[in-house]
């Protein structure tokens, strides 16, 4: 049974015309990557699914309910977490503060305050700091841990590796092979490695548009979709 | 293994010290050179002088800090401008004003707008009813188009054409014939218009939206007429600035004296409870126009017991103000001033708070899309709030007495040294320099406690939090499930209620006039873009220096300033006071483009 849905979905930002048609489907408790070149639309995919830009067509279902036309507070509220593309770590709250804001019950946090500090203990350090004084490593922790605080069935994470060493990636890469024992995820990722082996699923936008979904174990061997649809560099960086 | 740790961290401290100086040390320096002449400032002045002046400056500041902090939350949270603030400053001190002397007349307006506010308490009701009006028949339609038509010319004829029942005899009164005639004859060719509009009316999405519009249009005149025919009919007391007896300034002056008496109310025009049903039917025929007139997208939100609850204490706190309103006046009358002038700061900044959610809801809310005409729309409310104010209280300047624990006299006063500010003294002579308690003690008081509530409530509330972090990116505030539009909502509000509140403690010390919000919108502009326009303690800071730059050059143009190359001494005239404001402003934005406490533009 899928947990999200997207059918024919379009949207305009201003008068562009940047989602020419995306249908996606996310199964629960799987982690689906959502791949393409830069500009593809995948970050419009994601903030289209939350209402920041909403759907002018096409329909959007969560959990079996029709989301589309909904206010994003909304939608978050009925359990979906947003990891955006640049952290948006707000710079004027503590890192208590930046996970404190995400409850959506007094005491979300300190019911999974061990979790969080268990995928990421480097944050549990860190704590009183201003969110300004984090290093890109850390505010990508932070903005994942931020998604978690409350309880969210469905986690959008935008471009986790984006930025960081390679250290670092394998150990984001890790918190979210753990955390999705817990949530399902749609995850975008440039990075074809580190999303061929967290996904089990794959969807690729081409345009504004989806063109091919399927098992993310087909799609490794495919050497040739690899190369036209995500450019020659992807296969082989970091 | 912790002293290890600690060792390196306490080197990194002391490099982000250095990195911060660094980092600003052009802030630091301009701090440094405005402390130095300011300094220098209060040192050419006689002993006597400088600490009232300083007193004198800290208390235009705490004024116009309440402006500007309400202006700052604003801007920092919704990039909204709000032209509008100063003139709810204006509101707050004239309402305020209204409530200390006339309170009879207060209770009085309060009972109709009440009764007309209380059905959009029941919002979902009306959207569903809107919906309702939808599906109806055009010649339903046409009918409430035509009865909407025929309000507006009665309108017109009871207020141009009729002219006046106690008019002298001979004078021309009201609209000639021809003019009324031509006038008719245009309302018969609208309605004609309205014929062929229902005539075809051929029920495509097109024409019904059109029909809807102007049905909407209609009950709007309807629900206005009723509520303002109604309205009539209240025995309102109200002053006529013409008639001095009957004028604000010798109402003010009459307090002062402890000689005021409730005028005597003149009688209903009406039955009290026809009143009541007029105005609480125009209230419903309003909020139903208003609902109409939005093309309602997604799904009506249920009505609850929630807005049954609102209206209902909306219609009983109305019928029992009505009924209790002798009494009720006696009482307040009979309280001190002292107890009637916080009630006055209560009520004002309560309606400032009300003011403020009403013009974010309605008017800013479907503008965010196109800031330039937020801006013009606040604008144009400063302006229709001044016209209401200069047709409700009239043009002339008046004063407002200052409650009696300010405004003590004879024995034992002035009061000496610090403690004298608790003496009841309305003077307190300290460091040779004579004070009003009032205006520069109770008015940097309560500045000082705003600031200090403000701050407290953004550091260590939920919601400071979440205005903090909406200030940075609204949009990830929503995404984390948070309604940001209604922390929009609220910190408007909140904003305008501390433009109000500093309305009412302006009014004792610089006296009502329809001009003062102008005055205190730019100050609080200039404090705002000296302090870095979204940051909080820097509109604090603004406003003080804005404040004690006045005063000082205030001051010198009393003693005069010793210059060097000049024989006389160099008095400033008052007129370059704003001026000076706003040069301070620009010499601070060449060498700081984000402001004192701004952060910089990344």
């Amino acid at each position: 049974m899928s947990l999200l849905r997207l059918e024919e979905v379009h949207t305009f930002i201003e008068q562009f015309h940047i989602l020419e048609g995306v249908s996606i489907d996310v199964p629960e408790g799987d982690i689906v990557a959502l791949l393409g070149r830069n500009g593809a639309g995948k970050t419009t995919t994601l903030k289209t699914i939350l209402g920041l830009t909403p759907a002018r067509s096409g329909s959007v279902f969560y959990d079996g309910n029709n989301i589309t036309g909904r206010r994003s507070f909304d939608i978050a509220a009925m359990g979906i977490g947003f990891v955006p593309e640049h952290r948006a770590i707000f710079s004027d709250l503590s890192v208590e503060e930046n996970l404190l804001i995400a409850e959506r019950e007094r005491g979300d946090f300190a019911a999974k305050e061990d979790f969080i500090f268990g995928l990421f203990p480097d944050l549990k350090r860190l704590i009183r700091l201003p969110g300004t004084n984090l290093s890109g490593g850390q505010q990508q922790m932070l903005a994942v841990a931020r998604a978690l605080v409350p309880n969210n069935r469905l986690l959008l994470i935008d471009e986790p590796s984006e930025g960081l060493a390679p250290v670092l990636i394998e150990q984001m890469m890790e918190a979210i092979r753990r955390l999705s024992s817990e949530s399902t995820v749609l995850l975008v990722e440039q990075n074809f490695i580190v999303a061929s082996r967290l996904a089990q699923h794959f969807v690729i936008i081409e345009e504004g548009r989806s063109i091919m979904s399927g098992a993310m174990k087909d799609l490794v061997d495919d050497d040739e979709t690899i190369k036209r649809y995500l450019g020659a560099g992807t296969g082989g960086a970091t | 293994m912790t002293t290890d740790t600690k060792q390196p961290e306490k080197v990194s401290k002391q490099r982000q010290r250095a990195d911060w100086l660094l980092e600003n040390r052009a802030r630091v320096s301009v701090l440094a050179a405005l402390a130095f002449l300011f300094i220098v400032a209060l040192a050419g002045l006689e002993s006597k002088d400088w600490f009232p002046t300083i007193m004198q400056g800290l208390s235009v500041g705490a004024l116009t800090f309440l402006v500007a902090s309400g202006l700052s939350l604003i801007f920092g949270l919704m990039d909204v401008l709000s032209l509008a603030h100063g003139e709810i400053f204006m509101l707050g001190a004239y309402v305020g004003w209204t409530v200390y002397t006339r309170f009879d007349t207060t209770v009085d307006a309060t009972v109709p707008l009440l009764l007309v506010i209380a059905p959009f308490t029941l919002m979902p009701l009306w959207q569903r009813m809107a919906r309702w009006l939808r599906t109806l028949g055009r010649k339903w339609h046409f009918g409430i188009w035509i009865l909407g038509l025929g309000v507006v010319y009665a309108a017109w004829y009871v207020i141009f054409a009729a002219g006046d029942a106690d008019a002298i005899e001979g004078e021309v009164s009201g609209a000639g014939a021809g003019v009324t005639i031509i006038v008719s004859l245009l309302f018969v060719a609208a309605a004609y218009g309205l014929y062929r509009k229902w005539r075809s009316n051929d029920g495509s999405v097109e024409s019904v939206k059109e029909a809807m519009s102007l049905t909407s249009w209609s009950l709007l005149a309807l629900g206005g007429g009723a509520a303002i025919t109604a309205m009539t009919k209240f025995p309102l007391v109200i002053w006529d600035a013409e008639d001095f007896a009957k004028s604000p300034s010798n109402f003010a002056v009459q307090v002062d004296l402890g000689t005021l008496a409730p005028l005597p109310a003149d009688s209903f025009g009406w039955p009290a409870l026809v009143a009541f049903v007029v105005l609480l039917l125009g209230g419903s025929l309003i909020a139903l126009a208003l609902s109409s007139l939005q093309t309602a997208i997604g799904d009506v939100a249920p009505l609850t017991r929630k807005h049954w609850t609102g209206f209902v204490a909306m219609v009983g706190l109305a019928i029992v103000l009505h009924l209790t309103k002798a009494s009720l006046n006696e009482w307040v009358f009979g309280l001190s001033t002292t107890w009637r002038f916080f009630l006055a700061i209560a009520v004002a900044t309560g309606l400032g708070f009300a003011v403020g959610a009403f013009i974010e809801v309605v008017l800013i809310r479907p503008l965010y899309d196109r800031p330039i005409y937020q801006l013009m729309i606040t604008l144009g409310v400063g302006f229709i709030l001044i016209e209401l104010v200069r047709e409700v209280w009239g043009r002339p300047e008046f004063t407002m007495a200052r409650p009696a624990a300010f405004n003590g006299t004879g024995e034992g006063c002035p009061g000496q040294g610090l403690g004298g500010f608790f003496s009841g003294c309305s003077t307190v002579e300290v460091f040779g320099g004579r004070l009003r308690v009032y205006n520069e003690g109770f008015v940097v008081l309560v500045g000082a406690l705003v600031l200090i509530g403000v701050t407290l409530l953004l550091k260590k509330t939920r919601i400071g939090m979440v205005i903090r972090a909406g200030v940075q990116d609204p949009e990830m505030v929503e995404a984390l499930g948070i309604n940001v539009r209604r922390v929009f909502t609220l910190v408007f509000a909140m904003g305008s209620g501390l433009a109000a509140l500093g309305g009412v403690l302006a009014a004792p010390s610089i006296g009502l006039s329809s001009g003062m919000g102008a005055t205190f919108l730019l100050g609080a502009i200039v404090a705002l873009a000296i302090g870095g326009l979204t940051s909080f303690p820097g509109a604090a800071a603004g406003a003080l220096l804005v404040g004690l730059l006045q005063q000082i050059i205030i001051r010198f143009g009393q003693t005069g300033i010793n210059l060097p190359f000049l024989d006389e001494p160099f008095k400033p005239s008052p007129t370059v006071v704003p001026a000076a404001a706003i040069l301070l402003m620009v010499v601070i934005l060449l060498v700081l483009p984000s402001g004192l406490l701004g952060r910089s533009e990344r």
